[in-house]
């Protein structure tokens, strides 16, 4: 009995995360959150090749790089057309009109652009490809849409396992980019980066002027500046990766994920990847709403809990108390303290702020 | 997730590494002279891309192989820049009719892998179907 013992519980975890990952509907809210993100992104994205298509060219009239002779090319007036009815339909997406169809055809447009030609091939375009299946396998429009306004749902629960794709997918990015570069001599041992450095070293002088320019490129452009900072990029592409999968190491990781997105997105051209990134963060939250009790005396909690992780009343003059999920009842400075760290608009800061 | 994980696995064979997700894998850089080779075997250089009322930077239309003639950072790496150059010479070479001498194109390209090199490789087009535009 002693031996088979840790096997069943084994077993009965198992069973019950598959039924988690297939079977029990959960909050699709945070779903919901990326579909908005991704609206706007989309646009984004596109503005390019609309602005080159106003200006009276497209892909058919430049350089193109079949992924495969079968994708059929559209004629320039289609192409225009379907550009701007993915314009559209990421519009209805991000307002959560007709949310899912949106998102489909905001996938399938965006899609077919980038297989039109392996030119139009960048990291962040596969990723917003990736999200935009993600969230299109999901019953996005439950919640924060629309469509769940107008039609209001018996709940915003759907099923999950398309976000557990997502975290997957998401967690893939941070790994291969990381590992990558692990296994790369030339980056873990600082290389690249002092290389790109010295490149844009004008360039940075121009932005900081002499006076700030002189003593931080001496820094920045230092060889051992670079054999130190070039292996703590790879170890933070990593800690996320494996870091955002456990509860108790989550919170940091997705920290460190938006401080490392705004790093990037100060010091290269990434298009979208930055802003789609830090809204995919949204998809580690618990897919589950409204399970934390909590008493304020503040509104602007109730503005600001986007993910809807709390059951807010408002109470004028009242202590803050706030019910864990596990029944633990944190009080006074304690409980605003953890609800800042839950909070999307807070949680980045919580960890710096004095709670007097 | 087993797709998403061969590509990741393709990634390191592959020179495009396509939804490998390697972004700034290197710093190399390289420039392009380029030429065009006449049936007789004459050598004539195109500089600044151009030759016979074509622009290279305007037919290409692309960033990434914009001005190749300057030292330019080899997006992708040095090995996706050489492949994307090696079509586009194909590419060149389709979409210049009025162009009557030219029977293939050639790029030497000289690149710098992560601040090592110089090295070279010579890369050229298709033949081309000579006669009237």
């Amino acid at each position: 009995m002693t031996s088979t013992a840790p096997a069943s519980t084994t077993a009965e975890r198992r069973r019950r995360w598959l039924d988690e990952v297939f079977d029990e509907p959960a909050s699709l809210r945070t779903v919901a959150i990326v579909r908005i993100v991704l609206g706007p992104s989309v646009i984004w994205h596109l503005r390019p090749f609309l602005a080159d298509a106003l200006d009276g060219t497209t892909y058919l009239d430049v350089f193109q790089q079949k992924w495969w002779p079968w994708v059929p090319n559209a004629p320039t007036g289609l192409y225009v057309a379907l550009l701007w009815v993915g314009v559209a339909a990421a519009v209805l997406m991000t307002v959560g009109l007709w949310s899912r169809a949106a998102t489909w055809a905001t996938l399938a447009v965006v899609a077919y652009n980038f297989f039109l030609s392996e030119t139009h091939f960048r990291h962040n375009r596969a990723f917003l490809i990736i999200l935009l299946a993600g969230v299109a396998l999901c019953d996005n429009g439950r919640v924060l849409s629309l469509d769940a306004r107008r039609r209001p749902p018996a709940d915003d629960r759907g099923l999950v396992w398309p976000v557990w794709l997502l975290r997957f997918e998401a967690a893939t990015v941070y790994f291969a980019s990381g590992f990558s570069k692990l296994i790369d001599p030339d980056w873990v041992g600082g290389r690249v980066m002092h290389d790109r450095t010295l490149r844009y070293e004008d360039d940075a002088r121009d932005v900081l002027g002499d006076t700030l320019g002189d003593p931080m490129l001496e820094v920045l452009t230092a060889r051992a500046f670079h054999w130190m900072l070039s292996p703590v990029a790879v170890a933070t592409e990593l800690f996320i990766a494996f870091g955002i999968w456990f509860r108790r190491t989550r919170l940091a990781a997705v920290w460190v994920a938006v401080a490392f997105h705004l790093g990037i997105e100060v010091s290269a051209q990434v298009e979208v990847f930055s802003v789609i990134a830090i809204g995919a963060l949204a998809i580690w939250a618990t897919p589950s709403t409204r399970d934390r009790t909590l008493v304020t005396p503040s509104r602007w909690v109730k503005r600001l809990d986007w993910t809807a992780r709390f059951d807010i009343t408002v109470v004028s003059g009242a202590s803050w108390r706030m019910v864990d999920r596990d029944g633990t009842v944190l009080e006074g400075r304690q409980a605003r303290r953890f609800v800042r760290t839950r909070l999307p608009a807070t949680f980045l800061f919580s960890r710096f702020w004095r709670h007097p | 997730m087993v797709v998403q994980l061969g590509l990741v696995a393709n990634g390191y064979r592959d020179p495009h590494n396509y939804f490998a997700f390697q972004p700034f894998n290197e710093s190399s850089t390289y420039a392009v002279e380029l030429v065009r080779v006449l049936p007789e075997g004459e050598r004539v250089a195109a500089p600044n891309g151009r030759w016979e009322g074509y622009d290279w930077d305007e037919l290409i239309g692309w960033r990434a192989l914009q001005a190749p003639w300057r030292q330019r950072h080899a997006f992708s790496g040095v090995d996706a820049v050489v492949d994307y150059l090696d079509h586009a010479l194909d590419w060149m070479a389709d979409n210049t009719p009025d162009d009557t001498q030219t029977l293939y194109l050639e790029a030497t390209v000289t690149y710098y892998r992560n601040a090592r090199g110089p090295y070279a490789t010579v890369i050229r087009s298709h033949d081309r179907a000579l006669g009237s535009p």
